[in-house]
């Protein structure tokens, strides 16, 4: 494996990527970091984020991290850089980012659409071509890990997933962090996908970050004739998080479900973005999101469907609940149907509610303290989402970490 | 010995006086019914005596097991022994009647300084508990109360109160929407526990459910007050001459 991952002025290819990246310097310099003005950003304020201001490498301190103990093939970035010792099993192929191929690198994540998509790709230093050509055994588990001391560390990790036909395949990403809990350190995520015809990728993300971390990123993913795409993210983490999924169904029977849980407390503010486009008749996506929103915190969802011209047969279904457990707890709910297309099935909800009295003094009756029953109210009220996790001992481990 | 001694309570929801000065004492054994007209405040004297949100004591006290309950949080009411079975039991979504009663259990066992149950023996035991109730183990998976008809939500009380072995239940109208049988089963539940310590305070419409429950004392509640007590001929006579001969004074 040695110099495989090597900077990309070494690397096949590298024409292409400065390019690109010289490109996205300059969509980025002229824009800048959105403000309360653009629309799409109009609810989470990423206002705080000064890009200058942020170190790109730190001193890494061995810190013992969390880690998912599940059965898996395991990855993982520390403080943004890949730990080159792996073992992967030949039906997962792993390279460096600089290796995608140029057909797909970059074309999934627009640096045109997305100011910090541009950001990432005027910044990429690491990040993984990861393919897999068979079907897999195991999951595969990235770890992000920053462990920062005094340091605000600015991480632009690129992946690029491209999963070959026919492959059945689960992807566990999961961010986590040791050391100094009130780094303010910012991770700039993003991941194109590609999943071709009749294979299927189950992408889940559990997002820990540090309490006053900044955590953006942007999930392109591209899903072929007969394929599906699930992506189940859960957020409890950071001050400033925001994970964004696009979803491109590209071929007939393509179908996505696009979940997602948050739980938050204190002043953050934590956002879940998504956008299907059904660019093929027959195609389906479901979304369920659920939160659960205390202390001053705010919670966002933003959830757009679009359906182009004649493309019939199509199914869209959205729903988000959130639960409030304080006065001051806010939610914002934007959902967009762009829908132009006749003989289409489509729904979309929302929900806002609290802590039923009903319930806990049922609970309380019976001798359970009242934060216990709160809690368990919670519990019952995210399973919703969480019990989509296919893989068990995952389901069973994120049960535990929204406690 | 004395279990629980009301004296002279006045309770209120929303700033509305329902209880009016009432007073109750129940010894150790004693099984206590409470009779009395829709609205008469049957069901706010239990809330007042588990502590609900809401409902506030506006005078006199309540003494259970030798304490002032008025400071005493809803959960250590329950832990020292008092239980409610509800007019109107909740639904929990997405929580069952096994994840339910086990956290009871051991809430219960926590507070008395006892480990917690082996998961195994725990369920082996509800089962058999909700076999004499007649519920199977299906209904155990179930959601607490979820698309449960009347009549099964009484029985799952009923479950509740055998698993947790309380000191004094109150069962308000625990035989609304029971059929005959069914009201046999939960009467003989109830019996069950009967081991001359436990107490019972029943309220209820009917003098069927205390043909099967035997009352030691048969109290008439009206407008915030018990307006009359006596023994279990004294429902029968309330079931021939309803309350109106009692709540006019003239019985
Ligand atoms: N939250 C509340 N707000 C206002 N009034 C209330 C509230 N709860 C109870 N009440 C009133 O208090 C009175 C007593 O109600 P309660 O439910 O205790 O009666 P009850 O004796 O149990 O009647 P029933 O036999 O019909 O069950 C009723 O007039 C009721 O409307
Ligand atoms: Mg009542």
């Amino acid at each position: 494996m040695a110099g495989l991952f090597d900077r990309f002025a070494v690397v096949k290819g590298a024409a292409y990527f400065k390019l690109l990246a010289s490109r996205a310097r300059e969509i980025f310099d002229s824009r800048g970091i959105p403000t309360a003005k653009t629309e799409e950003w109009k609810y989470t304020k990423p206002r705080g984020l000064d890009v200058d201001n942020y170190e790109k490498s730190a001193v890494q301190f061995m810190y013992d991290f969390e880690e998912i103990p599940i059965d898996a093939y395991r990855l993982e970035f520390i403080n943004g850089r890949l730990n080159q010792n792996f073992d992967m099993p030949e039906e997962i192929r792993v390279e460096s980012i600089f290796m995608a191929p140029e057909e797909l690198f970059g074309h999934l994540a627009d640096i045109n659409k997305n100011p910090f998509v541009a950001l990432n790709t005027a910044n990429i230093e690491e990040g993984v071509f990861i393919r897999i050509t068979s079907t897999l055994k195991k999951p595969l588990l990235i770890t992000y890990k920053t462990s920062v001391n005094n340091t605000n560390l600015f991480s632009n990790i690129r992946n690029l997933i491209l999963v070959e036909e026919g492959v059945s395949s689960e992807i566990v990403e999961y961010f986590t962090y040791a050391g100094n809990e009130k780094s303010e350190y910012f991770n700039n995520i993003v991941n194109e996908i590609c999943i071709k015809d009749n294979a299927r990728l189950s992408h889940y993300k559990i997002q820990e970050e540090a309490f006053k971390a900044n955590h953006i990123a942007y999930n392109a993913a591209l899903v072929g004739y007969k394929s599906y795409y699930k992506s189940l993210c859960v957020q409890k983490g950071a001050n400033l998080a925001r994970n964004e999924t696009e979803v491109r169904l590209a071929d007939e029977n393509a179908a996505t479900d696009v979940d997602a849980a948050y739980i938050m407390n204190g002043w953050a503010t934590i956002d879940t973005t998504t956008w299907i486009e059904h660019l093929y008749p027959r195609t389906y996506s479901n979304q369920l999101v659920k939160g659960v929103v205390g202390g001053q915190a705010k919670g966002v969802f933003q959830g757009r469907i679009s359906i182009p011209r004649d493309m019939v047969g199509v199914e869209g279904n959205q729903l988000h609940k959130a639960l409030l457990l304080s006065d001051m707890a806010e939610v914002d709910v934007k959902p967009e149907l762009e829908i132009y297309a006749d003989d289409v099935k489509c729904s979309h909800g929302a929900a806002t509610g609290v802590l039923d009295e009903r319930q806990l003094f049922y609970m309380r009756i019976r001798g359970i303290s009242e934060e216990e029953a709160k809690q368990m109210l919670i519990d019952a009220y995210l399973d919703d989402v969480l019990s989509k996790i296919d893989n068990n001992a995952l389901y069973s481990w994120v049960r535990d970490r929204i406690k | 010995m004395v279990l629980l001694e009301i004296e002279d309570l006045h309770a209120s929801v929303n700033g509305k006086e329902i209880i009016k000065g009432l007073n109750l004492v129940i010894n150790e054994g004693e099984v206590h019914a409470i009779m009395g007209p829709n609205g008469a405040g049957k069901s706010t004297l239990s809330y007042v005596l588990t502590g609900r949100e809401g409902y506030e004591i506006t005078g006199g006290r309540i003494k259970f097991k030798g304490r002032d309950i008025n400071d005493m949080p809803i959960e250590e009411r329950a832990n020292e022994g008092l239980f409610l079975s509800m007019q109107y039991p909740v639904e929990i979504p997405g929580v069952s009647i096994t994840t339910f009663l086990k956290h009871a259990v051991n809430a219960n066992r926590k507070y008395h300084n006892l480990p917690e149950l082996d998961t195994f023996e725990f369920i082996k035991q509800v089962r058999q508990d909700g076999k004499l109730l007649g519920i199977d183990n299906d209904m155990l998976k179930r959601h607490v109360n979820v698309g449960f008809s009347g009549g099964e939500k009484k029985r799952l009380e009923a479950l509740q109160m055998t698993v947790l072995k309380p000191s004094l239940a109150i069962l308000d109208e625990a035989d609304s929407g029971l059929d005959i049988d069914a009201m046999k089963v939960v009467a003989n539940g109830v019996n069950a526990l009967r081991d001359g310590r436990r107490s019972l305070l029943i309220i209820t419409h009917y003098q069927r459910l205390l043909n099967y429950i035997e009352p030691d004392f048969v109290h008439i509640y009206a407008d915030g007050k018990i307006v009359k007590s006596g023994d279990k001929s004294l429902a029968e006579k309330l079931e021939k001459l309803g309350y109106s001969n009692f709540v006019c004074g003239n019985g």
